[in-house]
């Protein structure tokens, strides 16, 4: 365990150090009018929790991705910006007492994120005990579902949140990443038979059943309770997962057009079975038939990219209040892309969509460098976690998909989905660190 | 293999990205300012509370419209309720109308007409500053007009038919915005009463009013017919006579005449049938022209499409007129000769706004060219002291553009030839002679019209109709072209061609006034 120097790293972190700071200070001016930068401190411990995480990846001589930190951290650093801009008191929790706002909470889980990343990709540098253990992961993951689903705090309808005393959080995140970790293990041990085999039913080709059940079964029972705890987006996530991994393993279209197929059937059932699904799909075809009910959320959002335009409103003058209350009631956590097209327009976003397809390309880059099928299916299943998330949820909000709960990684406020969307970073650092140790011993050996 | 399938799953998920960005595009540049206007996005709710907007005037510079900021919040004040309905309402509670809407962004300043400051001003958050408004109408034309209206439910439109410039529409029952657009304590008590009155004072019915046209729809079976060669103005038709007093059996339906009068049946051709309004000549003429035919001429003549006063990105949405049944916003084939013969008299299932009359009426006046309506003049800078009139500072300039041509030129002038003699001729004069202008004071000038009766069913009074325009004498140009409609007032001949025909002489002793 040798330092090592990450420069590039570095390097694409230190704008963040002046760019943050100086949002917060643009911020600030732009909605006081005061000539004074105004408070620091969240940007000052924004900037110091980057820097100390790259700092310990250093020291723990972690030889992973040099641009998967930097890209997650501007994804952050604009979302700490925004948070930070927004009434304090909208969000937030109360730790023991100690009422702290939505910014603050957000650094606080920030560091606790940062902080797991760091130990996950020290700690996981040897993945036997994901790959040996995948059925005990995806029997502890299916539990915690079932212990939210009876035990859970209901929040918006949807039964998705453990409170342990003040602290609450999502299991719905955690299990996506034990399910994934599942799923590459189950693959990489079976891809050659599922590739190669099929069953024939006259001219058609359907996949190895056998093969698959076991894997089927699990991810239904997953499917099935994310259903019934109505939370639409993580089951489309959690399919879209599936059919992505099933389709690299076996490199076969038909699985995912199969999916797709099931998929859309169980969307026409879901649809004339559930009124909350048919709320979400009517909203979405046309939200302004009912512009200050149901199509509201929505509705406001198209306004807010549409204030935007090209350029943006600029950081802290758009998003006018209206009557007191921020123009998207939802606007922390599944609208905040919304409120970043609004404020830094349609370049900003762009460009903001620009850095999560960074992401996702060093973390498709690191599966394809992976030494081993499990190391390559994991960090396909992780990168796509992250990716099909930001897809599903901006997707969401410009109305190309209806909208659904669900987070825009590193950027919406939530512990949970910080610090899981840290974690999967964290692996990802882990799986391309022993790539390059790998390489570099072949290199010596050669 | 995974790597391979790794590389594709990266484009399947640059496309999604790609998808993201494209949406974003859609809605923050193309169809941004369509969300912009928008009565409740909440920045155009935000921006008409605090900020103020520019005046509106008349063709003279007579204020019509005018805001001031009371505590912080603007108030707007109208000043004839003649103009209500064009000029709409910009209510902090209750949205903008009309003109105050499609002229939002420009009348608060928002939008600047310069395209290049209109980016720099984005660009460097200015602060809007608004414009005034002049429209192409002259309030006293309107006012007349409305008075002439005054006691009836119905509308009045004229056009200038060279330019398509509005001179005169107004719809009673009317109202006073100021009410709900000015001091927030009253506004809901003023648009609560407005909404409960009878009659519907909020529906503009020059735009938004659906009615039978009865026998003023002969003039476009006149058009189509001349123009496409099924007759000439001396084409007769050989069983008509009996058929006046018999009945014209069409596909096993009877047409039958209206009520004649002391009219003698004759065998008649275009001026007479016009003058004394036949219907089983006209029946005769519909399925001599042929029903695709038909709906082609009523077509050119603007009808089976929603219309636009002003233009389509900014202009007051005219509700469609068909002469047939209504079908995805279109004209449906005609069902059969009944309804295509029926049709040719203004009856079935012919359903028209005033506007669309006024313009028939138009064109036949405009050689044949229907021209382009529009109602806003130009667009200014904003005059600091609105009572003083408007600024000289012309920003934008509008309408003006060629009409669409209808018919030939050749047609036009047969149209209005028997157009005149059905205000004029031996026969005409008993019924459309009452909108002729030399009743109202003027002399020396032809006039051209129609009257029309429009039956709606047993126990209804009709609607009354007319249209017309002046001066129609040979060679002359006609400055303006009106179509009147009072909803159940009996003939056209006894209450709306009276109407037509004096604020048509109003206008031209006005124009007289100015030369």
């Amino acid at each position: 365990m040798r330092a090592v120097a990450r420069p590039v790293e570095l390097r694409l972190l230190l704008p963040l150090v002046i760019l943050v700071p100086l949002g917060f200070a643009v911020t600030h001016i732009a909605q006081t009018g005061l000539p004074e930068p105004g408070p620091m401190a969240i940007a000052i411990g924004y900037v110091g929790l980057v820097l100390a995480a790259h700092l310990a990846l250093r020291l723990l001589g972690n030889r992973g991705d040099q641009l998967l930190l930097p890209a997650a951290a501007t994804v952050g650093g604009i979302g700490i910006v925004m948070l930070n801009r927004l009434p304090q008191d909208l969000l937030g929790t109360d730790v023991f007492g100690v009422q702290m706002g939505m910014a603050t909470t957000q650094l606080l889980w920030f560091g606790v994120g940062l902080g797991a990343m760091v130990l996950v990709a020290d700690r996981f540098r040897d993945d036997g005990i994901l790959r040996h253990y995948k059925y005990t992961w995806a029997l502890a993951g299916t539990a915690l579902l079932i212990v939210t689903f009876l035990f859970g705090r209901e929040v918006n309808g949807a039964r998705l949140w453990i409170f342990v005393g003040p602290v609450g959080f999502q299991p719905g995140e955690a299990i996506k990443i034990v399910l994934v970790i599942f799923i590459a293990g189950y693959l990489a041990e079976k891809r050659t038979l599922l590739a190669g085999a099929s069953v024939r039913l006259g001219r058609l080709r359907f996949p190895p059943l056998p093969y698959l059940l076991p894997m089927v079964v699990i991810f239904v029972i997953v499917m099935l309770i994310v259903v019934v705890s109505r939370d639409l987006g993580t089951a489309l996530l959690f399919l879209g997962i599936f059919l992505t991994m099933l389709f690299v393993a076996t490199g076969r279209r038909s699985y995912v057009l199969l999916g797709l197929v099931l998929f859309v059937a169980g969307s026409l059932v879901a649809y004339n079975l559930f009124g909350h699904v048919r709320v979400r799909v009517d909203n979405w075809i046309d939200p302004f038939a009912d512009p200050s009910g149901t199509g509201y959320q929505t509705v406001q959002a198209l306004y807010a990219f549409g204030r935007g335009g090209l350029f943006g409103e600029g950081l802290g003058q758009g998003l006018p209040m209206i009557g007191g209350h921020l123009p998207i009631p939802a606007l922390p956590t599944d609208f905040i892309f919304a409120a970043v097209a609004e404020e830094l327009g349609l370049i900003g976003a762009v460009a903001l969509l620009g850095v999560v397809t960074v992401l996702v390309f060093r973390g498709l880059r690191t599966a394809i460098l992976a030494r081993d099928d499990f190391s390559a299916m994991l960090a396909v299943g992780l990168t796509v976690s992250l990716g099909l998330q930001t897809i599903i949820i901006a997707a969401g909000n410009v109305k190309l998909v209806p909208l659904t709960g669900i987070t825009f990684p590193f950027l919406s406020y939530g512990g949970s989905s910080l610090l899981a969307s840290f974690v999967v970073v964290g692996l990802l650092l882990a799986i391309s660190h022993r790539s390059a140790i790998d390489a570099q011993a072949e290199g010596r050996a050669a | 293999m995974i790597a391979t399938n790794v590389r594709r799953l990266s484009v399947y998920l640059l496309l999604a990205f790609a998808a993201v960005a494209g949406a974003l595009g859609w809605w923050q540049v193309l169809d941004a300012q369509a969300l912009a206007t928008r009565q409740d996005n909440p920045q155009v709710i935000a921006t008409r509370r605090s900020l103020p907007r520019g005046s509106i005037f008349d063709a003279q510079g007579q204020l019509l419209a005018s805001s001031t900021i009371v505590e912080g919040v603007s108030r707007r004040a109208y000043t004839d309720p003649a103009f209500t309905h064009v000029i709409g309402y910009a209510s902090l509670r209750y949205g903008a109308t009309s003109i105050e809407r499609a002229w939002d962004d420009l009348l608060v300043g928002r939008t600047d007409p310069n395209p290049l400051r209109d980016l720099l001003n984005d660009i460097l958050a200015r602060q809007p500053s608004p414009h005034d408004l002049t429209l192409t109408i002259d309030r006293r034309l309107q006012d007349f007009a409305a008075s002439q209206l005054a006691g009836n439910v119905g509308a009045i439109v004229a056009i200038d038919p060279r330019s398509g410039a509005i001179l005169a529409m107004t719809s009673s029952p009317t109202y006073d915005a100021t009410g709900f657009s000015g001091d927030p304590s009253t506004a809901a008590a003023t648009f609560d009463a407005v909404a409960a009155a009878k009659d519907k004072p909020f529906l503009d019915r020059v735009r938004q009013g659906h009615y039978t046209p009865g026998s003023i729809m002969k003039v476009l079976t006149a058009a189509a017919a001349l123009d496409s060669g099924a007759i000439t103005p001396e084409t007769t038709f050989p069983d008509q006579p009996a058929q006046e007093s018999d009945g014209f059996v069409v596909s096993g339906f009877t047409i039958r005449e209206h009520d004649l009068g002391k009219v003698k049946p004759a065998l008649w051709n275009l001026s007479p049938a016009l003058q004394v309004s036949s219907n089983i000549f006209f029946a005769h003429v519909g399925l001599e022209v042929g029903a695709d035919r038909y709906l082609d001429y009523a077509r050119r003549f603007g009808f089976c499409k929603g219309l636009r006063i002003g233009t389509d990105a900014r202009g007051l949405a005219v509700d469609p007129s068909f002469v047939s049944a209504q079908s995805n916003g279109g004209c449906a084939p005609f069902s059969d000769d009944v309804e295509l013969a029926s049709a040719a008299f203004g009856q079935a299932r012919v359903s028209v706004t005033p506007l669309q009359m006024a313009l028939l009426a138009a064109a036949i006046a405009n050689d044949g060219t229907v021209p382009h309506p529009f109602v806003v003049r130009d667009l200014r800078a904003h005059a600091a002291n609105p009572a003083a009139g408007p600024s000289g500072t012309v920003l934008e300039r509008y309408g003006g553009d060629h009409g669409d041509g209808a018919i030939s030129t050749q047609a036009a002038a047969e149209v209005r030839a028997a157009m005149i003699d059905a205000v004029s001729g031996p026969l005409g004069r008993l019924y459309a002679g009452a909108g002729a202008v030399s009743r109202f004071g003027v002399s020396g000038v032809l006039t051209a019209g129609k009257t029309g009766t429009a039956e709606r069913g047993p126990g209804l009074k009709p609607h009354s109709w007319f249209i017309g325009f002046a001066p129609a004498q040979p060679g002359a140009a006609p400055t303006i072209a009106i179509a009147v409609i009072i909803e159940g007032g009996g003939t056209g001949s006894g209450h709306a061609a009276p109407i037509g025909g004096a604020v048509m002489a109003e206008w031209l002793k006005l124009l007289a006034a100015a030369a």
